[in-house]
């Protein structure tokens, strides 16, 4: 939608523009969902399993129970309600079974925390240790254990997932694509390897809270830090049978989700505390260990890639298996599955391909969405394997992407033709590749290796991604204009750090003609008072609420044009407008002011006309459909951004140890809206992509006990270890479905930036991984010790 | 804040109310300088005292004092902070400087102290290494007793000192002798960022002399005998190798801990000799 109008026409959009909400960020006047105050609060805390698989033979209640300002107190046994995004398999407080260390098995609600946490050590738990499911791979033999040995009972969504009962395997997608068979036939050259990827935790900056009342007669208020209330509001509706008129959902600013805080989170247990104590706000606010374990994660993948490629540096053939270790509930993880599968390639075109995607229940903490939603981890592998491949042919890395890659007619998994206006990836690979100096160091950079004695090297890597969601995904907004001329709209999209909510303010802005600080978005989430969003996930928030928003203009503009048009006596088609007023265009001086018409025009006489403005604007996703569950064939992708990172890093080949030195960044976003907003995206989801590369991933010993639980020993990325030089680079090809053409870069910025390092550490030194993160102290393994040495390294995070 | 214990309070003024304090009896008694280390453990159950005594009021606890013949003094409640920015030891003793320039974050070096990061005890403090190496002391007290303790034997084993329960540390002791010499300081770390030690060096030269400390790699620090400068690095290697018996665990395989403690080992030798 209006893709092709040019820069000098565009007012706001396109322009550098502060965020909406940095003000009240900065100054410490946001309010989150921890900073409520609710009369008569109890705190809720959660005995958790020490194991991560056992029977529950008994939990004594009755000491907590006695116990002076303890309200409630919950185990799984009264709690018949069972949870699941796309496959309900998870119970409220786990019942006769745990599946995952940090798993709750009991809950109380007390007047202080400290309270809650005293009746907690009263809650006394028998259990009967198992052997956990630990290795997806071994989860799929015949005879693995099950951790969900009731999976045939489970309801799911059916058009899109595919459980295998008396397995592990919550969901497997297929995808068909071509003869793999005769592709392989042809093949000059067979590349076949394994790739991994451990557990890895999202730590947003603000952990789960929420407040939940359950009142009188079915009616429950939360108030919650989440990424998709009207998700949060349909999953309890449906858990515990009530009404969506009766269930009232609220999210005030959010400290931040990254994928973890887009479906169902602590909400439900909240919920129940509330009704057992009667009816008063129960707070649970996960601490940070908690966000570890209690709450879920980022799937494990072991990604196998199979690839025939002709002489001339052709792929003909790719059969791509993913066994994604969803841990002990399937959330998000069944999407994920899915969602990668059909993206499986990276951004090349595979004539002949074969996917199977495995969703594999094991015992450890669940897996959930996670920024990128599964194209991180699996474009490690892809990326990996690019160069891998490459060396092996006598190819330049970046001239076999460029070869392979998606172009206006090719076919991707799926069978859906590449565009013109689909994105550009080849002009993503050769923007950051020219801002490194692809193919030669610098004089700068060899003077540095002579120095400092350490090896430099570059590498480049692709991306795509699309939203993964339903094909009938919708959303809609609501403006109203105040008496003064002003605007305020209501979406519920969730701003949690994207910057969508300025975007869309400077898309208002430029439809309406109205500087955008006549605008103002509540950005509080309401799920009684703001139209209906599927939920804030997949970057497809701008895009589909941008379109939303273009429309609500179009229809606020309509109502006040017919009514003005009845004040100046005219054809509304002869009628312009500017920031304040309706106008006859050829007399302009004939005028009626927005104020004016804001909330009903009165004539001098008295008489009313028209009534207050409003605007409303709905999108639905255009021309997506299911996938066929045999071939995998059919149109999932809303839209596709493409991207590439070019990578500059040094190695010490002695030590192992490596800094990286740049990262260059080009992403096809069709069309920037801000570019703050875009540089912030950019620099961000990079630097969230080295704490995955570099030190990030759950650890746990022989019995699923997971080993670091917190910031001691699951370090993440500090201002200190950004690049030395960072640079993003944005490609327009607009989207001809996008608000202004544009399309979303949320998570890209994440996804193959860990293979770009891999490779270039590759590239330097010669040490060949596989395995995320990669710590200095694998490079030493791989450069120094022999294989099975290796292995023993793995014992840290696996 | 939510409170995790219930606990009395006291900051006295001096050290005779300190003293007296610590001689009275209670359950458990915490004393509180930056607390850096004593918050983190209250919350995470590891201790719940009944008694809090913070020793920030104290004036002579705030002392940093060098003179050319008694050497530097380091009072029980200066901060890294404070120690970072001293020019007298930036000049004298840049050993420490850079040692407390790489503990934590910078935030929390405004609050952790240096005799608290001592009396942690922890077989990665920052700070213990690199005194080691300065052949530290330290001033303990209590109501009716005083004594010196070599840093070397105060350390006992992980998170344990010789600290009797109504005595404190009330500062530190450089030798003057310990000052103005090359020293360099080496840790491992997972990110550039806020980090403990994976395994750590420090090494001075005095005189003819190498003094090596590691961190990281033994249930204390570890501080290796002197060698003569002319010393074969070999000889440094089997030392260490007999003295240090680092572990498997989540932040860092042993052969990795053993391989960097020699290559730190090699580099600061190579610095100073």
């Amino acid at each position: 939608m209006r893709e092709n109008i040019p820069d000098d026409q565009l007012r706001y959009v396109g322009k550098e523009t502060d965020r909406v909400d940095s003000i009240e960020k900065l100054t410490g006047k946001a309010r989150y969902t921890g900073d409520l105050r609710f009369p008569g609060l109890l705190h809720a805390a959660v005995k958790r399993s020490p194991h991560a698989r056992a029977r529950i033979l008994n939990i004594d209640i009755s000491a907590a129970e006695k116990m002076a300002g303890v309200h409630a107190v919950l185990t799984g046994k009264e709690l018949n309600y069972k949870l699941g995004l796309y496959l309900v398999d998870k119970d409220v407080l786990a019942r006769d079974m745990v599946r995952h260390h940090g798993e709750a098995v009991a809950a109380v609600a007390a007047e202080t925390p400290k309270l809650a946490r005293q009746a907690l050590d009263k809650i006394k738990v028998e259990y009967q240790v198992e052997t956990p499911v630990l290795d997806a791979l071994e989860a799929m033999q015949d005879n693995s254990r099950l951790v969900h040995p009731g999976l045939d009972e489970y309801d799911y969504f059916k058009p899109a997932f595919t459980p295998q009962p008396g397995t592990n395997i919550a969901n497997q997608t297929k995808i068909r694509k071509g003869d793999i068979d005769r592709g392989f036939s042809e093949a000059d050259h067979i590349f076949e390897r394994e790739y991994t990827n451990p557990n890895v935790q999202h730590v947003p900056m603000e952990t789960h809270v929420a407040v939940a009342s359950w009142k009188e007669a079915g009616k429950l208020d939360v108030s919650t830090s989440c990424q998709s209330p009207f998700t949060v509001r349909n999953l309890l509706c449906v858990a515990f049978n009530l009404s969506h008129k009766d269930v009232h959902v609220e999210v005030p600013y959010v400290g931040g989700g990254f994928g973890g805080k887009a479906g169902i989170g602590v909400e439900p247990l909240a919920a129940c505390l509330s009704k057992k104590a009667n009816g008063q706000p129960v707070k649970l606010e996960a601490s940070r260990e908690e966000e570890f374990s209690l709450l879920p994660c980022r799937c494990g993948l072991t990604y196998q890639i199979k690839t025939g490629v002709s002489n001339d540096g052709k792929i003909i053939a790719q059969k791509m298996t993913m066994i994604w270790d969803s841990g002990a509930y399937a959330d998000y993880a069944v999407n994920v599955t899915r969602a990668s599968s059909y993206s499986a390639s990276g951004p090349y075109e595979i004539p002949n391909a074969h996917v199977d995607g495995y969703t594999v229940y094991t015992n450890k903490p669940y897996g959930t969405a996670y920024r990128g939603f599964g194209h991180v981890e699996f474009s490690w592998g892809m990326e990996r394997h690019m160069d891998y491949m490459a060396e092996r042919l006598g190819i330049d890395p970046l001239e076999f992407r460029l070869r392979n890659a998606l172009k206006p007619g090719s076919l991707t998994l799926t069978g859906e033709k590449i565009l013109p206006s689909t994105g550009n990836v080849t002009a993503c690979m050769e923007a950051a590749a020219e801002a490194i100096n692809y193919g030669e160091l610098t004089e700068e950079e060899r003077a540095r290796e002579k120095r400092t004695g350490r090896k430099i090297a570059k590498s480049v890597s692709a991306l795509h991604k699309a939203p993964a969601m339903p094909s009938f995904t919708a959303t809609a907004a609501e403006l109203r204009m105040n008496e003064d001329g002003s605007i305020n709209a209501d979406l519920s999209l969730t701003e949690y750090g994207q910057g969508t909510y300025t975007a869309l303010t400077q898309i208002i802005a430029e439809e309406l003609k109205f500087p955008p600080e006549k605008i103002h978005l509540s950005i509080k989430g309401d799920t009684e008072k703001a139209p209906y969003d599927w939920q804030t996930v997949a970057s497809k928030g701008l895009l589909m609420s941008g379109n939303a928003c273009i429309k609500a203009v179009q229809d606020l503009l309509d109502r006040a044009y017919n009514d003005a048009a009845q004040v100046l006596r005219a054809d509304p088609c002869d009628l312009d407008h500017d920031a304040d007023k309706i106008f006859i265009k050829h007399h302009p001086d004939e005028n009626v002011s927005f104020s004016d018409l804001a909330v009903g025009y009165a004539l001098p006489n008295g008489q009313g006309i028209g009534g207050p403005l409003i605007g409303l604007g709905r999108y639905m996703a255009q021309g997506l459909t299911n996938l066929d569950k045999e071939t995998g064939q059919g149109l999932p992708a809303l839209d596709w951004t493409y991207g590439s990172h070019g990578v500059v890093l040094e190695v010490d080949l002695e030590t192992g140890e490596f800094d990286i030195i740049q990262v260059a960044s080009a992403f096809d976003v069709g069309k920037t809206i801000n570019p703050q907003a875009v540089r912030g995206q950019v620099i961000g989801g990079m630097i969230q992509g080295l704490g995955t590369a570099l030190c990030e991933g759950y650890a746990y010993d022989s019995e699923g006990h997971l080993l670091n639980p917190s910031f001691t020993d699951n370090k993440i990325p500090t201002a200190k270890d950004i690049p030395e030089k960072i640079e993003g680079i944005v490609v327009e090809t607009p989207q001809i479905d996008g608000p202004y053409g544009a399309r979303g870069v949320g998570e890209h910025s994440m996804i193959a930036l860990c293979g770009a390092i891999g490779n270039a550490i590759y590239w330097a030194s010669g040490a060949d991984l596989t395995h995320m993160p990669i710590r200095h102290e694998d490079v030493w393994w791989a450069l120094h010790n022999t294989d099975k040495d290796r292995q023993r390294a793995r014992y840290s995070i696996c | 804040m939510n409170m995790h214990t219930d606990f009395s309070y006291f900051a006295p003024g001096t050290v005779p109310e300190l003293h007296q304090l610590l001689q009275q009896q209670s359950k458990s008694t915490e004393l509180l300088a930056g607390g850096t280390d004593l918050l983190v453990d209250i919350r995470a159950g590891r201790k719940s005292p009944d008694r809090i005594i913070d020793i920030k009021q104290i004036e002579a606890f705030k002392t940093v004092d060098y003179s050319p013949d008694k050497g530097l003094i380091i009072g029980a409640s200066v901060s890294c902070s404070e120690l970072i920015e001293n020019t007298t030891i930036q000049k004298h003793y840049p050993l420490l400087v850079e040692a407390a320039a790489d503990l934590a974050s910078a935030q929390l070096r405004n609050r952790a102290t240096i005799v608290g990061n001592l009396c942690n005890a922890s077989p990665c403090g920052d700070m213990s290494r690199a005194l080691l190496c300065l052949d530290a002391s330290l001033e303990i007290s209590s109501a009716d007793s005083r004594r010196s303790v070599p840093l070397n034997d105060f350390i006992t084993g992980v998170k344990t000192t010789v600290l009797t329960e109504n005595e404190l540390v009330e500062q530190i002791r450089v030798p003057a002798a310990m000052a103005d010499l090359p020293a360099g300081n080496r840790k491992l770390k997972r990110i550039k960022g806020h980090d403990l030690s994976l395994a750590s060096v420090s090494m001075v030269r005095s005189n003819d002399k190498l003094r090596i400390a590691i961190g990281s790699c033994s249930i204390t620090p570890v501080l290796l005998p002197e060698f003569p400068v002319t010393v074969d690095l070999e000889e440094i290697y089997a030392q260490t190798d007999k003295l240090i018996s680092p572990i498997d665990d989540v932040r860092c395989t042993a052969d990795y801990r053993k391989f960097m403690v020699n290559n730190y080992i090699k580099q600061l030798y190579h610095q100073l000799t």
